[in-house]
């Protein structure tokens, strides 16, 4: 803590950042904190409860953040995956961010319901979690907790899923959906949704209807996975936003599944790494392709 | 004073058997299939859920669907011809809503029945009649005190219960309250002399507003006041950093009401136009058609949900739009409150007033 509140003094007085984004204390738990002055630095935390992704806020269209001057960010391994596509994306430049990498052993589900990291509430991504040191850092800091803990119990629900027939799990998705109200929380929270005119807003033609009837929330989340898939970072934002809890990232993960096993790619914080949505083998199985 | 009956636990099931039987649909915070609670329809008492639990969302949904169709459209030879869709209104009653719920409805009634009269609201309003249960479990994050209703208000309810062991207390509270109890007067006894209980302690459960209450003017109409001269202040851009403009907000509140109007074709030759919630936290709210946005950053989307709940509504109507309930507080995944904004525009309103420099 000490260690990143003088890191944070330093480069605000240095001039080296506008402002340091990070976490700091609140009745509710931590929550994004955008620290300007130097003086203000000791008003940052990190800990297991710090489940937020906060380089959401480095996105393009986040223009009140951006108007600051240049950023920090303190990231967790799982958040820098999320820098990392936006720079292989062209929509942030290495140099334009300072990036605070923070060593992490999981982080829970919610902060307002647990202040204990523990098997029952630890955050559905973190079980298993291989990217607990961000390479993607100019600095590191703090040393490696333990493992986090728990089982991987989303992977588990993904295979007990498919182990469905069709009909069970499209009524599972029915029930799991019949809550949506397509309010967008899950797009809007997102680091990797930044396009200004997202494809649920075209109405000629209209390809996804805004109305949440089971047709536009059918269209709406199943096109999502899909542009989703081989870019989304696994911050689990969409579904810790949703107002009514839906699992969406089981849509992600299944996805992410799929694309690992077609393309051999994984999510990584290596901006150097093709994503499969832009580059292609030469040995692909497809013919067009070549 | 309001007329006090008794119903039993047993009565209360017998009630809600009653109306169900006869067609009227009976709306109940209860488990959702994830486990947590939401105002759903139940056939029996014993789904509904009475311990306090909060629901996931308001009860804005019973009233103004998350969609709705207004009519249907067709083309052919002889020309265009509309349908008008009107939900039918089934009658409806809500037991256990809660206290700040119930009293959203009536607050929207207000701007509901003002420059037009909103006929799907009202049709829905009229064929519903509102049982609230005192809340005796604040939420962290409630603040329903704080803005004088608290936890056993009865605005917007037509009955309200008090839990007293296994019995209710019940108020009578409006016509439509004393009509539901001589429909089905053998579930309700008399308790000459019965008085309601006291309301319960004011809820502020984070403590943000603490304080202000003995402020030397209502903290609420200082805020208006403030709020009606600082337009442009910087509180704005401070507040809006950490929001990422998702509207969970929105879509939990119990006084939230704005929507869109989508037409949604068929093919070429019909269609459907419906009306959809919308959310002014979304930049597309306020997208005009040349491209100019008026509020094209989240500082002037905060500023204006703030606004609207906390001095354009008052202005217009003479209440605040909103009820304390904490929902925006809990559900938001950045951290925003909205009793610490309040706080914090309540202190800069009510504080004295800088004192100019002298001239000696």
């Amino acid at each position: 803590m000490k260690e990143l509140q003088e890191l944070a003094r330093t480069l605000l007085s240095e001039g080296q950042v506008k402002v340091v984004v990070g976490w700091e204390d609140s009745p509710g738990g931590p929550r994004p904190a955008f620290i300007t002055r130097p003086e203000d630095a000791e008003r940052l935390v990190f800990d297991h409860r710090c489940v937020h992704n906060l380089v959401a806020y480095l996105s393009p269209g986040h223009v009140d953040v951006a108007r600051l001057g240049k950023p920090a960010v303190v990231v967790k391994g799982c958040d820098a995956r999320a820098a990392a596509m936006l720079m292989r994306e062209s929509q942030l430049s290495r140099e334009d961010v300072v990036l605070i990498g923070v060593r992490c052993g999981g982080v829970v589900r919610d902060p307002r319901e647990a202040d204990t990291l523990t098997a029952d509430s630890v955050a559905p991504r973190c079980p298993g979690c291989d990217a607990r040191q961000p390479a993607l850092a100019d600095h590191l800091l703090g040393e490696l907790p333990p493992p986090p803990p728990g089982e991987n119990r989303r992977d588990k629900e993904i295979a007990r899923l498919e182990a469905m027939r069709p009909s069970e799990r499209w009524a599972f998705w029915q029930a799991e959906l019949a809550r949506c109200v397509r309010c967008n929380a899950c797009r809007q929270v997102c680091p990797l949704c930044y396009c200004e005119r997202c494809v649920a807003l075209k109405t000629e033609p209209l390809w996804i209807e805004s109305s949440a009837h089971p047709r536009g929330v059918m269209a709406w989340h199943l096109t999502r996975a899909q542009h989703h898939a081989g870019r989304c970072s696994d911050c689990g934002e969409c579904e810790r936003a949703c107002p009514v809890s839906i699992m969406l990232s089981l849509l992600n993960r299944k996805a992410a599944q799929v694309v690992e096993q077609r393309f051999g790619y994984v999510a990584s914080d290596d901006p150097a790494a093709p994503a499969p949505i832009g580059a292609f083998r030469t040995e692909d199985t497809e013919e067009f392709i070549r | 004073m309001s007329v006090v009956k008794t119903i039993s636990e047993e009565a209360l099931a017998g009630l809600v058997r009653d109306l169900v039987a006869s067609g009227t649909r009976v709306l109940a915070p209860a488990q959702s299939s994830d486990g947590a609670v939401d105002y759903q329809a139940i056939q029996e008492l014993g789904e509904a859920v009475l311990n306090g639990a909060m629901p996931r969302r308001s009860l804005r949904a019973a009233l103004q669907p998350p969609t709705e169709p207004l009519f249907a459209w067709k083309r052919d030879a002889r020309g265009l011809k509309i349908e008008p869709m009107r939900d039918p209104a089934t009658p409806q009653v809500i037991v256990g809503a809660r206290p700040c719920d119930a009293a959203g409805i009536e607050v929207l009634d207000k701007v509901m029945d003002w420059d037009y009269k909103d006929a799907p609201w009202f049709a829905r309003r009229e064929a519903t009649t509102v049982i609230s249960l005192a809340c005796r479990e604040p939420q962290p994050s409630c603040f329903c005190g704080s803005l004088g209703l608290g936890p056993s208000s009865g605005q917007g309810a037509d009955l309200l219960l008090h839990r007293v062991d296994s019995d209710y207390l019940v108020e009578v509270l409006t016509p439509k309250g004393e009509a539901l109890v001589a429909a089905h007067s053998a579930r309700f006894q008399d308790t000459p002399g019965a008085e309601a209980p006291k309301p319960a302690g004011a809820a502020d459960a984070d403590g943000m507003l603490a304080g202000l209450a003995a402020a030397p003017q209502p903290w609420v109409k200082a805020v208006d006041e403030w709020l009606g001269t600082h337009f442009a202040d910087e509180l704005w851009q401070q507040i809006s950093l950490r929001c990422l403009g998702c509207g969970g907000c929105t879509s939990v509140c119990p006084t939230c009401h704005c929507f869109d109007i989508v037409d949604e074709p068929e093919g070429t030759q019909r269609g459907l136009r419906r009306r959809n919630w919308d959310t002014c936290q979304a930049s597309l709210f306020t997208l005009h058609a040349s491209g100019h946005n008026p509020r094209n950053d989240q500082s002037a989307r905060c500023r204006q949900r703030i606004l609207h709940k906390f001095h354009i509504y008052p202005k217009r109507f003479g209440e605040v739009l909103c009820t304390g309930c904490g929902r925006c507080v809990r559900t938001c995944p950045a951290g925003v409150s909205l009793p610490e904004v309040l706080r914090d525009i309540a202190e800069k309103a009510l504080a004295p007033e800088p004192v100019s420099g002298g001239s000696a």
